[in-house]
C-alpha cells in the first residue's frame, strides 16, 4: 500500500511538476519589444512541449496502474489513487490546453492586427503614389496642351503682331464671323422675321413658306442681320478688320439684291388684302417700313 | 448462523454493486469531460484554421499589393525625369 501510494505520489508529483513548470514565469524585465516577444514565444514552445510530454506520461501512468491493480491485493487503494490521478491529469490538461489556446489566439490576433496595420500603411502608400501619378499626368497634360495650343494660336492670329492674353478673345469673334457657313447666312438673309406683319395676313398670300419660318427660331433674331441694322453698320465698318469687312460686304450685297424682290412680294400681298379690316394698320406699317 | 452469513453476503454484494455504480459514475464523468475537451479542441482547431486562412489570404493580398507598389516605385525611380518639373 505504501509502495502504491509512494509510486502514485511520485507519478503525480512528476506530472504536476511538469504541468507547473511552464507556469513558473521568471520575472524578467525586458527592455524592448523583441525580448518580450522572444520570451513569450519561448513560454509558448514550453507549453507545447509539455502537452506533447503529457501524452506519454498518461500512457505510462495507465500501464503502471494496470499492473498494480492486477498484481496487488489492495485494489481499492489503487482505484482510489487512479481516480485522484485521473482527475488531476484532466484538470491539468484542461489548464494546459486553455493556456495554449489562449496564447495561440493572442498571437493570431496580434498578427491580424499587424497585417491590418500593414494594409493601412500600404493603402496610404498607394494613395500617395496615385496622387503623385495624377499630379504627373496633370503636369504632362498642361505641358502638352501648351505645346499644342501655341501653333494654333499663331495660325489664327497670323495678322496680329503680338500674342497677348487680351487679344486671345478676338479669335473667338473671328471664328464666329469667319466660320459662319454660307448657307446659314443665306438662310438668315431670306429669313421672314423682317416681315412680322405677314402674320396678320392670309397664309395663302404669303410668298415665304411657313416651313422656313418655323425653322428659324425666334431666339436667333438678335443674331439675324437686319437690313436696317446693316445699313446703320456701314459707317462703322472701318473699325472692323479686313476679314470682317469682306464677309459683311458679301452679306450686304446679297441682301441688297434680295431686298427689292421681297418688298415687291410684300406689297403685292398687302395690296391684295386691301379690303380687310386691318388695312389702316398695314398702311401705317408700310409708311413706317 | 447460515442466515447471518447470507445476510452478510447480501450486504457485501450490495456494497460492491454500489461501489461499482460509483466507479461507473466516476468514469462517465471523466469521459464526459474528456469529450468536452475534445469538442473544445475540435472547435479551437476550426477557429484557428479559419483565422489562419483569413490571415494567409490577407498576407497574399498584401504581398501582391507590395509587389505592385515595388514595380510602380521602381518604374518611377527608373525615370527620374518625371520628377524634374
Amino acid at each position: 500500500m505504501l509502495f502504491y501510494a509512494v509510486g502514485v505520489g511520485v507519478h503525480c508529483t512528476e506530472f504536476m511538476g511538469i504541468m507547473t513548470a511552464s507556469t513558473r514565469l521568471i520575472p524578467r524585465e525586458s527592455s524592448n519589444f523583441d525580448e518580450v516577444s522572444m520570451h513569450q514565444s519561448l513560454l509558448f514552445s514550453d507549453s507545447l512541449q509539455d502537452l506533447k510530454n503529457l501524452r506519454t506520461q498518461l500512457y505510462s501512468a495507465a500501464e503502471y496502474f494496470e499492473l498494480s491493480y492486477t498484481n496487488d491485493d489492495q485494489k481499492q487503494i489503487v482505484v482510489e489513487t487512479l481516480k485522484d490521478y485521473a482527475i488531476k491529469a484532466l484538470v491539468n490538461t484542461v489548464d494546459h490546453l486553455g493556456s495554449v489556446s489562449y496564447k495561440v489566439n493572442d498571437i493570431l490576433d496580434e498578427k491580424v492586427d499587424e497585417v491590418s496595420g500593414t494594409e493601412l500603411r500600404v493603402s496610404c502608400i498607394e494613395q500617395r503614389l496615385r496622387t503623385c501619378q495624377e499630379y504627373i499626368d496633370h503636369e504632362g497634360l498642361i505641358q502638352q496642351s501648351s505645346v499644342i495650343n501655341t501653333p494654333k494660336y499663331h495660325k489664327r492670329k497670323g495678322r496680329s503682331p503680338s500674342p497677348s492674353p487680351q487679344t486671345s478673345q478676338k479669335p473667338g469673334v473671328f471664328s464666329f464671323t469667319s466660320t459662319m457657313p454660307k448657307k446659314e447666312l443665306d438662310k438668315r438673309s431670306v429669313s421672314p422675321h423682317r416681315f412680322p406683319l405677314l402674320r396678320s395676313g392670309s397664309l395663302s398670300s404669303r410668298p415665304v413658306t411657313p416651313s422656313s419660318r418655323s425653322t428659324t427660331p425666334n431666339s436667333s433674331r438678335p443674331t439675324t442681320p437686319n437690313p436696317s441694322n446693316t445699313r446703320r453698320r456701314y459707317p462703322s465698318e472701318p473699325r472692323k478688320s479686313a476679314s470682317m469687312r469682306l464677309h459683311a460686304d458679301r452679306e450686304n450685297g446679297r441682301e441688297v439684291e434680295q431686298y427689292p424682290s421681297k418688298s415687291k412680294r410684300l406689297l403685292k400681298a398687302l395690296l391684295s388684302r386691301r379690303k380687310s379690316k386691318k388695312d389702316d394698320m398695314l398702311y401705317t406699317y408700310l409708311d413706317e417700313y | 448462523m447460515a442466515r447471518a452469513g447470507g445476510i452478510t453476503n447480501a450486504v457485501n454484494v450490495g456494497i460492491a454493486v454500489q461501489a461499482d455504480w460509483e466507479n461507473r459514475e466516476f468514469i462517465s464523468h471523466i469521459s464526459l469531460n474528456v469529450r468536452r475537451l475534445f469538442d473544445f479542441l475540435v472547435q479551437f482547431e476550426a477557429t484557428t484554421k479559419s483565422k489562419l486562412a483569413s490571415l494567409n489570404e490577407k498576407l497574399d493580398t498584401l504581398e501582391r499589393r507590395l509587389e505592385l507598389l515595388e514595380v510602380q516605385v521602381g518604374t518611377a525611380s527608373a525615370n527620374p525625369s518625371l520628377f524634374n518639373s
